[in-house]
């Protein structure tokens, strides 16, 4: 496994290199990432990057393909609009994670900030922990598993986004609904979960019987002036 | 005459056919109200503001070309250069154009699939630009552009870091004149099949586009957005940032602190496919008042001239170009002209303008999907009255005639470049138009509302 230390360089030279081993399906370990902004952007390629500490805002954006693990917390919009690859958090993320993802799986192996998912297109998001208000917010697609609580206005204006969420839901958003589990989405959840956790967390973890499931009511999806009581909050 | 004077007239047996309408319930307000009634919604519809313009425009400007003070040059043989380079101030490759005209931002989804490809292809044959829009890059936009500009707007929809790293240019869409403050709508009759599956909508929603970007909210996540795009394009391509026009000065300011290498303005003059109509006519500050704000606004920064600014909303022709440009744009975007020239508002097929209840040059109903001449429309019926190749050649043929304009102004005015022209070169017509612009009015030596004068 190649190393880079950010000590003394710019991202653009931090990004340049991480970028050549992706490209060549190379694995990096990043040391004193210093929590530094749009740290591997745009990774285009099959190869590993760890960052060795916590990374700013829009870590693993516009990614196609890697794999980032992060051994600490993130800042905003970690993985936004990425394509596929996968990007695991060790800490928290901030808010926005994941946001308008169109593929791949972003797991947060803590707590993660408002709008967790917003306009997310497809792909996985896994919280082992809470999200903030609004998360799932016009979810197009993709699913979202949230093992804690989801805080307030979650999953308002959703399209098809599936939430599911084991924990406690402060508040439903406009037109989202709780839906019965099925047999399908308990073995997705187990599954998924089984996937992409360790092990040691598991164990602390709802498992597939004790998740809510949350999607949207479809009365938003056009505009219907008969149901005036829907529609208030949302013209 | 006055209500009481019909009464009066009407009881004395005098016959009168005088009708008055009331001026503040007029025919619009009535049937504005009415279909309220009926409706119990806002207005939605397409095209821009419908408004009669009673403020200050570039019309309220005129030329003062040479006479003994100044030297013109040849109008019909001497060189007018009017190439165009914008983005120079951190991109390595800024975007070189032959024209200061470029076409603006218009989804596939508002636009039909041949209208896209149309106006890839016109201002390509010209050596302008064309900009993709909400809902992704079509591969037939990228193979028939020249320059293409690629949108990153707050919906995200078709986001694709791959078409992002095969564009000239990225736009990092904050607003839009016609409706500053508020996202895209594509109503369900513009949502077919393919437009779902290209923004990963269900097929026949409502759409309406966020109004917020995501993942950032103020300006100091704008930094980080935009040196996030700088990586993700190897800092090669110049990013944009567009603003629908409100409050100008400060937005300019906030979005040349943030990076920006272009800063686009849009006019509340601007075309939309759809928005509510009261967002159209009633926000935002007209296109002539936001080039001189933003213009101040760089001067003020010691920017000016390093950051390059574009004007949109409302521009019809090399006459509005060359005003805007004496302003202080660097070019402008066109839409709505545009589209005109693709065939929009044309009459023929004049039985399907009745279909919407109206006729040609009154048409704004892009929001139906039910455009009579295949621009506004994902019907492929519709799509096919507009053939590609024949609306391109019109496209280019306006891109021509403009530029031929702004040349034969910018000669009148002895300028062999047409980005010289300068404010020095026009007088106003109006006091409003001299205090917004800092331009003397016509027969006076005063800049109407300047101190020292």
């Amino acid at each position: 496994m190649a190393k880079l230390n950010c000590n003394g360089q710019t991202i653009r030279e931090i990004n340049s290199s991480i970028r050549k081993c992706i490209s060549v399906g190379e694995s990096v370990a990043v040391e004193s990432p210093g929590a530094r902004h749009n740290l591997g952007v745009a990774l285009l390629g099959s190869g590993e990057v760890t960052f060795q500490g916590s990374v700013g805002y829009y870590c693993g954006g516009l990614m196609d393909g890697a794999t980032i693990r992060i051994r600490g917390n993130a800042g905003w919009g970690l993985a936004e609009s990425m394509l596929d690859g996968q990007v695991i958090v060790e800490g928290n993320a901030g808010n926005s994670a994941g946001a308008a993802i169109r593929g791949g799986t972003l797991v947060v192996q803590g707590d993660s900030g408002a709008r967790t998912g917003v306009s997310m297109k497809n792909g996985l998001i896994i919280v082992t922990g809470s999200c903030g208000y609004m998360s799932g917010f016009m979810g197009q697609g993709g699913k979202m598993i949230i093992c804690g609580d989801a805080a307030e206005a979650l999953g308002d204006s959703m399209y098809e986004t599936v939430c599911f969420v084991g924990g406690k839901i402060a508040d439903l958003g406009n037109d989202a609904i709780v839906v019965d589990i099925t047999n399908e989405d308990r073995a997705f959840l187990d599954a998924s979960l089984r996937k992409h956790l360790p092990n040691t967390m598991l164990k602390n973890l709802p498992n597939g019987d004790n998740f809510k499931k949350v999607v949207s009511g479809k009365k938003l999806w056009n505009f219907d002036k008969s149901d005036w009581k829907t529609w208030e909050q949302a013209l | 005459m006055g209500t009481g004077s019909l009464i009066i007239m009407a009881k004395s047996g005098i016959e009168s056919k005088t009708l008055q309408k009331s001026g503040t319930f007029s025919s619009r307000v009535i049937d504005d109200i009415q279909t309220k009634a009926a409706s119990g919604i806002y207005r939605m519809r397409g095209y821009g503001t419908l408004r009669e313009r009673h403020w200050a425009t570039f019309d309220d400007l005129t030329f003062l070309p040479c006479s003994l003070t100044r030297i013109p040059l040849e109008g019909y043989r001497e060189k007018c250069e009017t190439k165009t380079v914008l983005g120079g101030r951190f991109a390595e490759q800024p975007i070189k154009l032959d024209i200061p005209i470029m076409i603006t931002g218009m989804s596939w989804g508002a636009l039909s699939y041949n209208a896209k490809v149309a106006l890839a292809k016109g201002a390509s044959q010209i050596g302008s630009s064309n900009t993709t829009g909400d809902g992704g890059m079509l591969d037939a936009e990228r193979e028939n552009s020249r320059t293409l500009i690629y949108e990153v707007l707050p919906s995200r929809y078709g986001i694709n870091v791959h078409h992002m790293r095969m564009s000239d240019g990225i736009e990092l869409t904050i607003g839009q004149g016609a409706k500053p403050g508020t996202g895209g709508l594509l109503l369900e009759s513009k949502v077919s099949d393919e437009i779902a599956q290209k923004r990963e909508l269900p097929i026949g929603v409502d759409q309406r586009s966020p109004a917020r970007h995501p993942d950032m909210l103020g300006p100091d996540d704008m930094t980080i957005k935009i040196e996030e795009l700088r990586e993700a394009t190897d800092w090669r391509v110049p990013i944009f940032v567009k603003l629908g026009a409100s409050r100008v000065y400060d937005d300019v300011k906030l979005a040349a602190k943030a990076g920006a290498d272009v800063v686009v303005v849009d006019g509340m003059e601007g075309g939309t496919g759809a928005s509510p109509a009261i967002m159209q006519e009633h926000t935002g500050i007209p296109t002539l008042a936001a080039v001189c704000e933003a213009r101040t606004a760089l001067e003020d920064m010691g920017l000016y001239g390093t950051v390059q600014l574009i004007i949109s909303g409302g521009i019809r022709d090399g006459v509005d170009v060359a005003k805007a440009m004496a302003l202080g744009a660097d070019a402008v975007y066109i839409g709505t002209a545009a589209l005109i020239a693709l065939n929009c508002n044309r009459p023929i097929y004049i039985e399907d303008y009745k279909k919407l209840d109206t006729e040609p040059h009154f048409c704004h109903y892009c929001h139906t999907g039910r455009c009579p001449v295949g621009v506004t429309t994902q019907d492929p019926e519709l799509m096919e009255r507009l053939p590609v190749d024949e609306a391109a050649e019109r496209v280019t043929n306006l891109l021509r005639a403009m530029t031929l304009e702004i040349q034969m102004l910018a000669r009148a005015c002895g300028k062999s470049d047409a980005h010289h022209l300068e404010p020095e070169d026009m007088a106003a017509l109006t006091a409003e138009a001299s205090a917004i612009c800092r331009v003397p009015l016509a027969g006076t030596r005063r800049v109407w509302g300047s101190s020292n004068t």
